[in-house]
């Protein structure tokens, strides 16, 4: 990490920024050389600012007033503080907003807890591990062609069922849930349009957006590439092309294998209830927000 | 202040009302904005007689040009009566156009500069004023025309009479920024010298110093790029005189000092070297007057057109603080206690002058970049719960402040673990999801340092709710932030993460 000892003008307004080199201390938190990789480098540095900087606009201004007689005292003028926004920092997600609780609620509904195999946002940690298991997970597969394995969406209850509509008449006869409850979607068939552009992801981002524009509607919207099966169709992974694609999921994971610590976990199938920063593979974005969602919604319930 | 007085007065008497004022307030603001993007923010000033107004009425422009023509040919030829014509001429002159026509006349400037020069003292004073008003005129081609008259005004500096000479200083002050020809002919004549001498010779008459600084504002504002006039400026006299007049007199008031601060600020802020500067001890006066005009304001006395004075000061020592050695600056700023000032100011004027909180908050940055002893300060006198405070504010505030708390991290581990207790973690947390990148990346700095500094800080942070936030910024748009976010989850908080 070095620091040029000779001013060096930055391209922004005409600012001398003089960084002399520092002693290097014992104690310095700020020291780095010898770890590789790091990539904090902030280092004190004197700003020498020109005559005719931005930031001496508002002072120059003022001044001249006063030299022209149009000076006021403050009391006259009151200007309005400009506070930063919040910004939801997820790739693809521009939403901005002005307090810290918007962004928050925004986060949380949309963000927190979001399959990253095919980014669909659910409203808790619950469903988002059970959508995981059913449909992501092979072994789950695998498992439910012998037993009980479709866990009730209601906590609480407890049981299992052998088929995801044997559930789904238990959510409405016994729960009185409605029909087309939007948590309770089979598994289309994805094939191979399934985890379109992850390739490229071990840090960086995908560029493509996917569907999050509201709690509810995600679940049951599929990506635009995708057709919308009817609900009776049930798709089941055979076995062939579960065993495809969990190979498949663990070459393309030990390929983005980043140097993240909870990586080591996903190699394998997933524990059927794994702790919150297990849920997200390494190798893949977070939930996206569609710039399509806060413009036209296509005629969806909210 | 005189300029105060006379806009109050102004205002009270006119029949536009508040609101048209302060529209055309904001209209002639956005003007000047406009005329410093494209680097031509120049301004003059017009010295009244103490008994009219500035918008007194005057006839309307024909009439106006026909009556100096009129003016004119008297003058040329009358005797005893010429102080009448010559008075008449100077309220006539007021007028642009009747400018434009005066000085089409020909051998119009040669009459006046004889009027100037000649042994009638009132004719020399009328002469002068008639000078003065055409010095003011918004026509580029007066002040030119003007040029013969500037060696005398020059000599006449040494004059003893007040109005005279602040009529001849004025009058030089508006003609210098006009163009590089009369910049030139200026210094040739000895400009810089005949200022120096006149503060010098009339340090006891604040109006004529404050005449004089302004004269200088003038000078050191022009586009040489401070080829020429600044290093003559640092070479004489004035840099000690302008750092004598910088405490503010009781009765006469703040102008003088506010013009001599801002011919600093000039001097300090061009590319120029500062160590001359500094060798006349100028960050160490600017720095206690500064304390103690931040003093002032800190009990709540702000005396009005005080952030006149105080915005030059500030700047000055911002810029002269980045040209000293870190060895010196303890002798330069003896008191530590300067950052209770700056901060004081950071929070007054906050609401009402945020450019002057900016410029605080950057002074403070140049004070700790390198000294510990003024990072240890800001802790000592427990400052950073305020600056905490006003992380909230952007345009440049919260961006500076967070380099300020960066350079005190940067410091030492301690310094890390007490700014851990003021409750910097959940301010950085409320940053760390702003919009702008800057500051993300910046908090980020400084939450890695701190994170490093101790396991308690660790731990502490983790108690936030850090790491799923840190979880997040791993998906962020931006590279730096999501290499930053990753580094830390992996190196330093794994024994956290569940």
């Amino acid at each position: 990490m070095l620091q040029p000892e000779t001013a060096r003008l930055l391209t922004e307004g005409q600012m001398l920024v003089k960084s002399s080199d520092v002693g290097n201390t014992q104690e310095e938190p700020g020291l780095s050389e010898a770890e590789e990789g790091n990539p904090f480098n902030f280092t004190p540095q004197l700003l020498r600012l020109h005559r005719d900087h931005q930031l001496f606009e508002d002072g120059d201004i003022h001044r001249h007033m006063y030299l022209q007689d149009l000076y006021v005292s403050e009391t006259d003028d009151k200007t309005t503080l400009s506070v930063s926004e919040f910004a939801c920092h997820i790739s693809g997600c521009s939403a901005v907003f002005s307090t810290l609780e918007e962004y928050e609620h925004h986060y949380n509904s949309l963000h927190r807890h979001v399959c990253c195999s095919c980014r669909r946002s659910l409203p808790s940690a619950r469903l988002l591990d059970i959508h995981i298991q059913e449909w992501h997970d092979s072994l789950f597969t695998i498992l439910a062609q012998r037993q009980d394995m479709y866990q009730c969406l209601v906590e609480g209850c407890g049981q299992k069922f052998r088929t995801s509509q044997h559930r789904k008449q238990h959510l409405i006869k016994v729960h009185k849930y409605p029909p087309d409850f939007r948590f309770d979607k089979t598994k289309k068939d994805r094939g191979e349009t399934k985890r379109p552009q992850q390739k490229d992801t071990s840090m960086e981002v995908a560029e493509s957006v996917c569907e999050s524009e509201g709690v509810c509607e995600v679940m049951c919207d599929v990506l635009s590439d995708q057709p919308e099966h009817g609900e009776s169709m049930e798709t089941h992974v055979s076995e062939e092309e579960a065993a495809r694609t969990a190979t498949s999921a663990i070459t393309e994971d030990h390929a983005n294998l980043s140097a993240a610590a909870h990586s080591a976990e996903n190699t394998s199938s997933q524990p059927l209830k794994p702790q919150y920063s297990y849920r997200v593979p390494t190798n893949v974005c977070f939930g996206h927000g569609s710039v399509r969602g806060f413009r036209g919604r296509r005629g969806r319930r909210k | 202040m005189w300029r105060l007085n006379k806009v109050r007065h102004k205002a009270g008497r006119q029949a536009d009302s508040l609101e048209e004022l302060r529209l055309k307030r904001r209209q002639q603001e956005k003007d000047l904005r406009q005329a410093r993007r494209d680097r031509q923010l120049v301004s003059k000033r017009l010295l009244l007689n103490e008994d009219e107004d500035q918008s007194e009425v005057t006839m309307d422009a024909d009439s106006g040009a026909q009556h100096v023509v009129t003016l004119f040919h008297k003058l040329q030829h009358s005797g005893p009566e010429k102080e009448v014509h010559l008075k008449a001429l100077s309220k006539a002159l007021r007028d642009p156009s009747a400018q434009l026509t005066f000085i089409k006349q020909e051998n119009s400037m040669h009459l006046l500069v004889g009027l100037l020069t000649g042994s009638n003292a009132t004719c020399r004073l009328q002469a002068v004023r008639c000078l003065h008003e055409l010095s003011h005129s918004p026509h580029t081609n007066i002040a030119p025309a003007c040029l013969p008259a500037t060696p005398y005004l020059l000599t006449y500096l040494s004059n003893q009479s007040t109005k005279f000479t602040e009529l001849c200083l004025y009058t030089l002050g508006n003609l210098c920024p006009e163009s590089d020809v009369v910049q030139e002919k200026l210094l040739a004549q000895g400009i810089i010298p005949a200022l120096a001498n006149c503060i010098e010779n009339q340090r006891h008459n604040l109006a004529v110093v404050e005449a004089a600084g302004f004269t200088l504002s003038q000078l050191l504002q022009a586009k040489d790029g401070g080829g020429k006039i600044i290093p003559m400026v640092l070479a004489s006299s004035l840099p000690s005189h302008l750092l004598s007049v910088l405490t503010p007199d009781q009765n006469f008031g703040l102008a003088p000092a506010i013009e001599c601060a801002w011919c600093l600020h000039y001097l300090t802020c061009s590319m120029q070297d500062n160590r001359v500067l500094l060798a006349h001890g100028a960050l160490s006066r600017c720095s206690s007057t500064l304390m103690s005009l931040g003093g002032a304001v800190a009990e709540g006395n702000k005396e009005e057109g005080m952030e006149l004075l105080i915005c030059p000061l500030l700047r000055c020592v911002g810029n002269l603080l980045s040209s000293c050695p870190v060895e010196d600056l303890s002798s330069q700023v003896a008191d530590v206690s300067i950052v209770v000032t700056l901060c004081a100011l950071l929070q007054a004027y906050m609401q009402t002058q945020t450019a002057l909180a900016r410029e605080s908050a950057w002074v403070l940055n140049n004070l700790t970049a390198h000294s510990s002893a003024f990072c240890s300060a800001l802790l000592t006198f427990n400052l950073v719960p305020g600056l905490i405070q006003l992380l909230p504010f952007s345009q440049g505030i919260n961006i500076m402040i967070l380099r300020v708390l960066a350079n005190i991290a940067h410091k030492k581990k301690e310094y890390c673990v007490q700014l851990t207790h003021t409750g910097l973690l959940s301010g950085l947390c409320a940053t760390l999801k702003m919009a702008d990148k800057d500051i993300v990346t910046l908090s980020m700095d400084v939450l890695f340092m701190l994170v490093v500094s101790s396991p308690q800080v660790a731990e502490e942070f983790v108690r936030h709710g850090g790491l799923s936030l840190l979880e997040t910024l791993q998906y962020n748009r931006e590279g730096d932030i999501r290499r930053r976010a990753s580094y830390l989850l992996e190196n330093h908080l794994l024994p956290y993460s569940s």
